[in-house]
C-alpha cells in the first residue's frame, strides 16, 4: 500500500514551527527564571511544568474547552481575530507550544543556573546590562543546554498524540499528524502502512538525536 | 578619597557575627587586605562593587556617593567605576583575549587598549581563548579587562592564590607597573606576605568582619625615605592615629602609634 506523505510533512512542519516559536518564547522565559529573584517564581515554574505530569488528554481537554467557540476566549478569538483554534493547524501549534514549553525551558534554565555566577557579576562590573550579559556571555556559553532544549522540543512535538487528537481531531492535511496516522492505520489493520510511518518516525528521531549529540560533543569540547 | 562605612550581619568561620568596616582609602593608594579565610575580605570587595547589599552603610568615592542606605542610594555595579578581578578570573570561555578586552572597552579608546595589552604582555595571546591560557596569563587578561574602562577603584580578590611563584612574580610586576602608571586606587585581597612587602602602601588586617590592624606598609626590601614626625593626632571618627611629616600623612589604627613623639623618625615611603 503506498504511503501518504502528508502526515509526515505535517508532523515536521508542526515540530519545526513549535521549536522556532519556543526558542523565541522559552529562552527569555528560562533566562528570567534562572536569573531573577522573583518571590512567586515557584508558582510560574509549577505552571510551566504541569504538562510533564498531566496526561496529554487532560491538557487537551482543558485546551479544547478554552479554545472552543462556545467559550468566552474561543468566541473572542473567532470574533476579533477570525481565528479558530479547535480542529485547525493553528490550534495544534498553540497547544504544542503550551505542551512542549517545559522541554525548552527546563534545559535552558538548568544550563544558565549551572554557569558560574562570577561570569554574570564580571559582566556587570564591566558595565554591561543584564540583557547584553545574557546574549553576549551567558547564552553563548550554554550552547549544549540550548541544543538539548531544541531537540527535546522537536522530538516531543513529533511524538504528540493525545493532545493532538483532543484539539485537532483527525483532519487529513490539517491535523492528521504521523502519530494519528499510525493509530488510524492500526485500527484499519493496515499494519504495513503503520509500520512504514512508525519506522520513518523512529529513523527520523534517531537521526536528529544522533546529530544533536555529535554537535553537542563538538561545542562542549 | 574612598570612604567606606558598612555594617552587615554575616556568618564567619568562627560563627555568626557582624561585618563592621570603617575605612578611608587615599586616592591612588594600593591597599592589601589580609586576614584569615572567612574573615569578610571578599565580602568587603563585593560590597564595594555593588554585588552585595549591606544592612546599612555608606560608600563615597571622591565626591560621588555610591551607596547610602539612609538616603536609599545604591548604584548598581554597572554605574560604579570599578574594575574587579575575581579569584577564578571569571573570563568568558566564548571570547578570545582580544574579544574579552574589547567587550568592555569604551569605543574610540584603541590606543589605551593597545597600551594595556602591551603592559600586561598579552599581545602574543590575543587570539587565544581562556582554556588555552595558563593561570598567570588568565589573571593578566582579567587584570587588563578590569582596567580597560579606566575605573576609579580596582578590586583584586586573591589574584595570586592559584599561581606558581614565577607567575605570581610576573603578575606582581605587571600590577606594580600599571599602578605606577595610572595610580588607580587599588584594594587587593591576599594571603601572600610577599604581596604586602612589594606592593602595598598600606596593609589592613581583617578578622571576623572588623579591622584588627591598619598599618602603612614599611617596605623592607626597597630603599626607604625617613622623615621626622611633625604632628601626631588621633581621629575619633575613624579611630586611627594620623602622623604628619613634612611630605606625608600616615594613618594607622595601631595603638602603638600613640607612643610616638614629634621629632621621632618614621619611614614614609619607598623608592617605588
Amino acid at each position: 500500500m503506498p504511503i501518504d506523505w502528508e502526515p509526515i510533512w505535517l508532523t515536521l512542519r508542526l515540530a519545526s514551527i513549535t521549536t522556532v516559536l519556543l526558542l523565541l518564547i522559552g529562552v527569555p522565559l528560562a533566562s528570567w527564571l534562572a536569573l531573577s529573584q522573583f518571590r512567586l517564581k515557584p508558582v510560574v515554574e509549577a505552571i510551566i511544568s504541569l504538562p510533564l505530569v498531566l496526561p496529554p488528554s487532560v491538557v487537551g481537554f482543558y485546551l479544547l474547552l478554552t479554545f472552543s467557540p462556545a467559550s468566552g476566549f474561543g468566541a473572542w478569538l473567532l470574533h476579533h481575530l477570525n481565528l479558530q483554534l479547535v480542529f485547525s493547524f493553528e490550534g495544534l501549534v498553540v497547544a504544542s507550544l503550551l505542551y512542549s514549553l517545559p522541554f525548552m525551558v527546563h534545559p535552558v534554565q538548568a544550563g544558565l543556573e549551572n554557569l558560574p555566577v562570577s561570569w554574570r557579576e564580571a559582566a556587570y562590573t564591566l558595565g554591561q546590562s543584564p540583557s547584553r550579559t545574557l546574549w553576549r556571555v551567558l547564552l553563548p556559553n550554554c550552547k549544549p543546554a540550548l541544543l538539548t532544549g531544541i531537540v527535546l522540543t522537536f522530538a516531543h512535538t513529533i511524538g504528540e498524540f493525545g493532545l493532538v487528537l483532543m484539539i485537532g481531531g483527525n483532519l487529513p492535511g490539517q491535523t492528521r499528524v504521523a502519530s494519528i496516522a499510525i493509530y488510524d492505520e492500526v485500527e484499519l489493520l493496515h499494519f504495513q502502512t503503520a509500520h512504514a510511518y512508525a519506522a520513518l518516525l523512529l529513523a527520523l528521531s534517531f537521526a536528529i538525536l544522533l546529530l544533536v549529540y555529535f554537535v553537542n560533543k563538538r561545542v562542549t569540547v | 578619597m574612598i570612604e567606606i562605612d558598612l555594617t552587615m550581619p554575616r556568618l564567619f568561620t568562627e560563627g555568626p557575627g557582624e561585618l563592621k568596616m570603617r575605612i578611608a582609602l587615599e586616592s591612588g593608594s594600593l591597599t592589601v587586605l589580609t586576614g584569615p579565610s572567612g574573615a569578610g575580605k571578599t565580602t568587603l570587595l563585593r560590597l564595594l562593587a555593588g554585588l552585595e547589599m549591606p544592612h546599612s552603610g555608606r560608600i563615597a568615592v571622591d565626591d560621588r556617593v555610591w551607596l547610602d542606605t539612609q538616603q536609599r542610594i545604591n548604584l548598581p555595579p554597572q554605574k560604579r567605576s570599578i574594575g574587579y578581578v575575581f579569584q577564578d578570573t571569571a573570563l568568558f570561555p566564548n571570547m578570545t583575549v582580544q574579544e574579552a578586552i574589547q567587550f568592555a572597552a569604551p569605543k574610540g579608546d584603541q590606543d589605551f587598549v593597545n597600551q594595556l595589552i602591551d603592559i600586561t604582555g598579552l599581545r602574543a595571546f590575543m587570539n587565544q581563548k581562556p582554556a588555552q591560557l595558563s593561570g598567570g596569563q588568565r589573571q593578566r587578561v582579567a587584570l587588563a579587562r578590569a582596567l580597560v574602562r579606566r575605573p576609579q577603584v580596582l578590586l583584586l580578590d586573591e589574584p595570586f592564590a592559584a599561581l606558581d611563584s614565577q607567575a605570581s612574580e610576573t603578575l606582581r610586576q605587571v600590577l606594580l607597573a600599571l599602578h605606577q602608571l595610572w595610580k588607580t586606587t587599588t584594594l587587593l585581597v591576599s594571603h601572600h606576605s610577599q604581596d604586602t612587602r612589594v606592593l602595598a602602601n598600606r596593609v589592613i588586617r581583617v578578622v571576623q568582619g572588623q579591622v584588627e590592624q591598619d598599618e602603612q606598609c614599611l617596605n623592607d626590601e626597597l630603599p626607604s625615605i625617613v622623615e621626622p614626625i611633625t604632628n601626631i593626632s588621633y581621629q575619633e571618627e575613624h579611630r586611627q592615629w594620623i602622623i604628619q611629616t613634612a611630605t606625608t600623612q600616615l594613618r594607622s589604627t595601631n595603638p602603638a602609634w600613640g607612643q610616638r613623639r614629634v621629632g621621632d623618625l618614621i619611614q614614609v615611603s619607598s623608592s617605588i
